[in-house]
């Protein structure tokens, strides 16, 4: 996947953002889908969509525990995303100088 | 391993034999007059209760426990919470001069922060496991047991916690459970009612007390399985630095039950026996 195919990916919506900052906030959060989505004032109905978008992408990681399915960050994966995003904006702005 | 005509030698095997916690390693909590007051530090693999009232510095005492196990004695640990907004603790912890996202960056700290329901159904196993494995912890500060017992009845918070501490002593952690006390005055320690006392090997705790009119906060080690340690409250202060313990209250006593008073020092029963006899002579 290409920076700016992450890059639309992460910011296609605003709980996406919303979802990215409590994790970057909260980088050891473990929690149900319906537990995060309270985190953030929202429904569990709401953010699935995007959560499955960010598991998809590997910045979250899905797993079951007991009963409950739970989400969490993916520190190595969320560093490769930010770098390969700064990268981009790097060249890009390397490009705009040239 | 040797026993008569028999010998294993293999590494492995040997290495395996050989876990579990070292007898008599005492594992320091770096405030200098607190490890005095357990005679060198928290045994080592202990569970240890910290209880005290909302404000009394659990939390900063938990989290000075595990940077100073970082970075004074090079243990790693693990801070668990299940407060709603932990991005607090970084922040607060960054005022008291502990970063903790550089430990974390160095692999030597982690934060977990999830749902006491999680950790219940997990049974711990799948939830700090990994964490655990990962540094790998020698410290780990559960914040709170009260939480814990939001999602269960008092009854089963025992077995509960029962399976959490036997969970983190199989792991070799040297743990702090930390457990809200609601009382801020008097004598009343509900610890003892929820009947955790006796599953842990050590009790710290951290009390509101009025002395002249003044709030001040006292520490004091209740229980401490198989090791001598000092009986006496000592005060205590949140510092830019942390906790600071200070002086026992040598010049006061009833501070457990909420009214103090001054303790009857030989100086003033002589000063005392200096005036009365002033007053015989003046009415003889």
């Amino acid at each position: 996947m290409s920076a700016t195919q992450i890059l639309s990916t992460l910011l296609a919506s605003e709980v996406r953002g919303d979802l990215l900052i409590l994790f970057h906030k909260n980088p050891g959060l473990i929690d149900t889908i319906d537990g995060v989505a309270r985190r953030i004032g929202r429904t569990a109905a709401s953010i699935g969509s995007d959560v499955i978008e960010l598991v998809n992408l590997g910045v979250l990681k899905q797993r079951k525990i007991g009963s409950s399915e739970v989400i969490f960050l993916d520190r190595r994966r969320d560093r490769e995303v930010l770098e390969s995003v700064a990268s981009h904006f790097r060249t890009a702005k390397q490009g705009g100088e040239n | 391993m040797t026993a008569p005509g028999f010998k294993i030698e293999n590494p492995r095997f040997e290495q395996f034999l050989s876990r579990g916690t070292r007898e008599g390693v005492r594992v320091k909590t770096g405030i200098v007059e607190l490890d005095e007051m357990l005679r060198g530090g928290f045994m080592e693999g202990d569970s240890v209760l910290l209880a005290g009232s909302a404000g009394s510095g659990k939390t900063t005492l938990a989290l000075q426990y595990l940077v100073n196990g970082i970075t004074q004695f090079g243990e790693p640990g693990v801070y668990v919470t299940f407060e709603e907004l932990p991005d607090q603790i970084y922040r607060d912890a960054r005022n008291l001069g502990w970063d903790l996202r550089s430990l974390e960056e160095a692999n030597k700290f982690k934060l977990v922060c999830t749902s006491p329901n999680l950790l219940l159904e997990s049974g711990a196993e799948n939830i700090l496991d990994e964490v655990i494995k990962e540094l790998p912890a020698k410290r780990i500060a559960i914040d709170s047991l009260s939480h814990l017992g939001m999602y269960v009845e008092e009854n089963q918070l025992r077995q509960e916690a029962y399976r959490l501490v036997r969970h983190l002593k199989t792991r070799e952690l040297s743990s702090l459970l930390l457990w809200e006390v609601h009382q801020t005055g008097g004598s009343s320690f509900t610890v003892a009612e929820v009947g955790l006392s006796f599953l842990v090997d050590c009790i710290v705790l951290l009390k509101f007390v009025e002395i002249e009119s003044s709030i001040k906060k006292a520490l004091v080690i209740m229980k401490m399985r198989g090791s001598d340690h000092d009986k006496r409250l000592r005060e205590y202060e949140i510092t830019s630095h942390g906790v600071n313990v200070s002086a026992p209250f040598t010049h006061y006593e009833g501070i457990m039950t909420g009214a103090p008073r001054r303790s009857i020092t030989e100086e003033t029963a002589n000063s005392w026996a200096l005036a009365f006899g002033k007053n015989k002579q003046k009415h003889s």
